[in-house]
């Protein structure tokens, strides 16, 4: 799932630099050491879910201005509202086409705000 | 021979797969409701796991019944696990009703099992579900309020916020469970704060359940990270707190407990629990095992046999042959190095037969297991006493036998708490304990599995018994028969030793029913009885059908084969060693009197020399001994006994057919028919 995420981002117009990170602990160590234009993240994690990431993220300052973008399940609609609610920018429905990643974070990266994201 | 009771329904190979699995569970479940019955009559606490173990076995066929798309039973499964999880979590107090719906729910669940690949009456079985969901639904308590907020609690509302939806069910329930709920916050070292976490993380669970962790925005510094821990517990914050020792960790309660409704006395499981995570855990392992186990229709185990069967008869062919090229001095080179290379075949053969074979073998525990559950529930219904002792669990058996053992072994149990167990009354007159004793003990002799079943009851009236059985008809008026042949009536068709016929031991089904059912086994029912004592039972049964070693014996030119498992020995006979007596063969065998019988005139065939020598083929099954006498003795084979059709099946004494190596077919001598006439027992054609 990660890499084809961080495949559809490759081929952004602008090159991207993309950090893999296998849990909700392991963004949590690896945020405070670089900057970062863009954060996705899954919902069902095994240690933190990401519900408590975008939490976390939007009530920070530092990060909060981060776009962000919620990766769901079909099915958990309310997981993803409430995602939304806490501050995600935009969210995207697993299977999803590369295209559509790559449409939104275009959007995200380019300032234009909040997108309504994956229909 | 016996074949398996085959499955009637004609359902697909997925719905057989689902019905045996959920029969599994659903023994289980029987078995785990006996248990709790038994304890709630006893007044001893119920133990938590269990209702537990219920509840996991509800779940389990929840998920089975759901991944083989049979929504009736889905449903079912569903509701009941709802109830047995209020149960188990001490919502809802262990009252006789919500044991009755449960047992309900396991007959419906047969009857919908039953109905299984045939869509309309599966539809029929699964009309009584609404209901059924319904009664259940009654019993529980008023369903959750969707989604209240939860109110009340002292937290920080982004905390709330980022519940997921499974998440915010954890903390109702834990809410609704009356427990404490708890936040602890704890600082860690951004670098190693996974450690720190999990240590807590694992310190909490061992006094609750961990709900949600989250970061904590906003306050850290770049170094250091905060997580808020959300905690259902039994315990109150401040003993957590004492008991946890975590530096840079505060603990403090956002809502109390209430407390839980106590349950009454000896009727619930007490409220503590482990928490989910253990439970999870065993779902997994449960699933695991699953995963390491094959199910295999036994009809493919049969057809493997089969196999090897026919390969043993190749082998027996290519034997032949070999013998002939060693026999020439031409081919005697070339003879004997295939003889070399035969004897390895010929022992991975054997490999592979045994091996076979093991893959039938199941241990006797199933049976005794349903055994103990009839006995527990006509202890109640008979008001019988007895107290049931199983040995031998572990003893196996083939699967074919062992599912043909159940009910010829209940039957002699039914009859042992019903007529033999007398009522604590008259048990104490006699000065033995009110309670009664019912012994089944299992084990292995030779190529026989032995089972006994004893019971220290009244035992068998020989007089009584030799009354009836001459008012019946079965014994002529004049002829007194021995204490042995008198014991042995009781397997006699027709006879009852009562001429009232009580519910347990049924109608009709008598112990010749299980003789009978025995000997199509190849196997064999004594009875041992002592008046005021008690009796004792003795099937012995072959440890397999499928392949057995068999001895080749001839009369004339007619071969016949006799299962090994029954032949003790075998003894050159010269005419002058038989006696006679009252017209019967006889021949002293290390002195005792054993009775002979000729192979040649029981089927009828000619003897070559009827003065001449002749071998005794001495069988015997549990106690009972016959010489058979032959012409000939052509060793020993490996047999693969078939069943034969058309009117040779008809005929006494002959169990199947086998084929030899020279793919003669050869006629398989049932030893059971030949000791029952040796002992001069008449028993229906």
């Amino acid at each position: 799932m990660r890499a084809l995420l961080a495949s559809a981002l490759e081929g952004l117009t602008s090159p991207v630099k993309i950090t893999e990170v296998e849990s909700g602990f392991e963004a949590l160590r690896v945020l405070p050491r670089a900057s970062y234009d863009l954060i996705l993240t899954d919902i069902n994690m095994p240690d933190i879910n990401g519900l408590e990431l975008v939490s976390f993220l939007k009530n920070d300052a530092k990060y909060r201005a981060i776009p962000l973008i919620i990766v769901s399940t079909e099915g958990s609609e309310r997981d993803r509202d409430k995602g939304l609610s806490l501050g995600a920018d935009a969210y995207l429905v697993k299977p999803f086409q590369p295209g559509e990643l790559r449409r939104i974070a275009e959007e995200l990266l380019a300032g234009d705000g909040r997108t309504d994201g994956a229909t | 021979m016996a074949r398996r009771r085959s499955r009637s329904r004609a359902g697909s190979k997925a719905d057989q797969e689902f019905v045996s699995e959920a029969e599994e569970i659903l023994e289980r479940v029987r078995l785990d409701l006996a248990d709790l019955r038994d304890q709630q009559a006893r007044g001893t606490e119920v133990a938590p796991d269990l209702v537990n173990r219920l509840f996991r076995s509800a779940h389990s066929l929840k998920g089975l019944a759901g991944l083989f798309g049979f929504q009736p039973i889905h449903d079912l499964a569903h509701h009941l696990e709802d109830v047995l999880d209020a149960l188990r979590l001490g919502k809802l107090v262990l009252h006789a009703s919500a044991v009755d719906l449960v047992d309900r729910s396991v007959q419906l669940f047969s009857a919908l099992l039953e109905a299984v690949g045939d869509d309309a009456a599966l539809a029929a079985a699964a009309e009584p579900v609404p209901e059924l969901i319904r009664g259940i639904e009654g019993v529980k308590q008023p369903p959750e309020a969707p989604s209240e907020a939860f109110a009340g609690l002292d937290v920080n509302p982004s905390l709330m916020r980022a519940l997921t939806e499974y998440e915010e069910h954890r903390l109702r329930e834990n809410l609704r469970r009356g427990r404490h709920i708890l936040l602890a916050d704890a600082t860690f070292e951004i670098i190693s704060f996974e450690d720190g976490l999990s240590e807590l993380s694992a310190a909490l669970r061992e006094v609750g359940e961990v709900i949600s962790t989250l970061p904590a925005p906003g306050e850290s510094s770049d170094a250091q990270i905060r997580f808020s821990l959300l905690v259902g517990s039994d315990l109150p914050g401040d003993e957590v707190a004492s008991r946890l020792d975590f530096p840079d960790t505060s603990i403090r309660s956002i809502r109390s407990g209430t407390e839980a409704p106590a349950p009454e006395p000896g009727s619930g499981p007490p409220v503590a629990e482990e928490p989910p995570p253990l439970a999870d855990l065993r779902d997994l392992e449960s699933l695991k095992s699953i995963s390491e186990t094959v199910r295999v229709d036994i009809r493919k185990l049969d057809e493997l046999m089969n196999l090897v069967g026919e390969l043993v008869i190749q082998r027996g062919m290519l034997s032949e042959l070999i013998a002939r090229l060693s026999g020439d001095a031409q081919t005697v080179r070339i003879g004997n190095e295939l003889s070399k290379l035969h004897k390895v075949l010929d022992r991975k053969l054997r490999e592979l037969q045994a091996a076979v074979l093991d893959v039938r073998m199941v241990p006797l525990r199933q049976v005794f297991e349903k055994i103990s559950r009839v006995v527990r529930r006509l202890r109640h219904e008979l008001d019988r006493d007895a107290r049931l002792e199983l040995r031998g669990a572990d003893t196996e058996l083939d699967k074919l036998i062992v599912e043909e053992l159940v009910d010829p072994l209940m039957h002699i149990v039914r009859n042992a708490l019903d007529h033999a167990i007398e009522p604590p009354d008259e048990r104490r007159a006699a000065g033995k304990e009110p309670q009664g004793s019912i012994r089944i003990e299992a084990f292995q002799r030779g190529n026989h599995v032995v089972i006994s079943v004893s019971d220290d009851g009244r035992g068998i009236d020989l007089e009584a018994l030799r009354e009836r059985a001459r008012s019946q008809g079965l014994v002529p008026p004049d002829e007194v028969p021995s204490d042995r042949e008198t014991l042995d009536l009781i397997f006699a068709p027709g006879l009852t030793t009562r001429s009232e016929v009580t519910e347990t031991s049924g109608r009709g089904v008598g112990l010749d029913v299980v003789r009978h059912n025995l000997t199509l086994l190849g196997g064999a029912v004594d009875v041992e009885s002592t008046p005021g004592r008690g009796t004792t039972f003795l099937l012995t049964l072959p440890i397999t059908l499928a392949i057995v070693q068999s001895l080749v014996v001839a009369v004339g030119a007619q071969r016949f084969a006799i299962p090994l498992t029954a032949v003790h020995e075998t003894l050159l006979v010269e005419p002058t060693d038989i006696q006679r007596s009252e017209g019967r063969e006889l021949l002293n065998l290390r002195g005792e009197a054993l009775l002979l019988r000729r192979l040649a005139r029981e089927f009828g065939l000619p003897e070559a020399d009827p003065d001449g020598r002749r071998f005794a083929v001495v069988m015997g099954l549990g106690d009972a001994r016959v010489g058979l006498l032959v012409d000939r003795l052509d060793g020993q084979q490996d047999t693969v006994i078939k069943p034969i059709q058309g009117p040779i099946a008809a005929v006494r004494g002959v169990a199947g057919a086998t084929e030899l190596g020279g793919q003669e077919p050869v006629l398989v001598l049932d030893v059971s028919a030949f000791l029952a006439e040796a002992l001069g027992r008449r028993e229906a054609a």
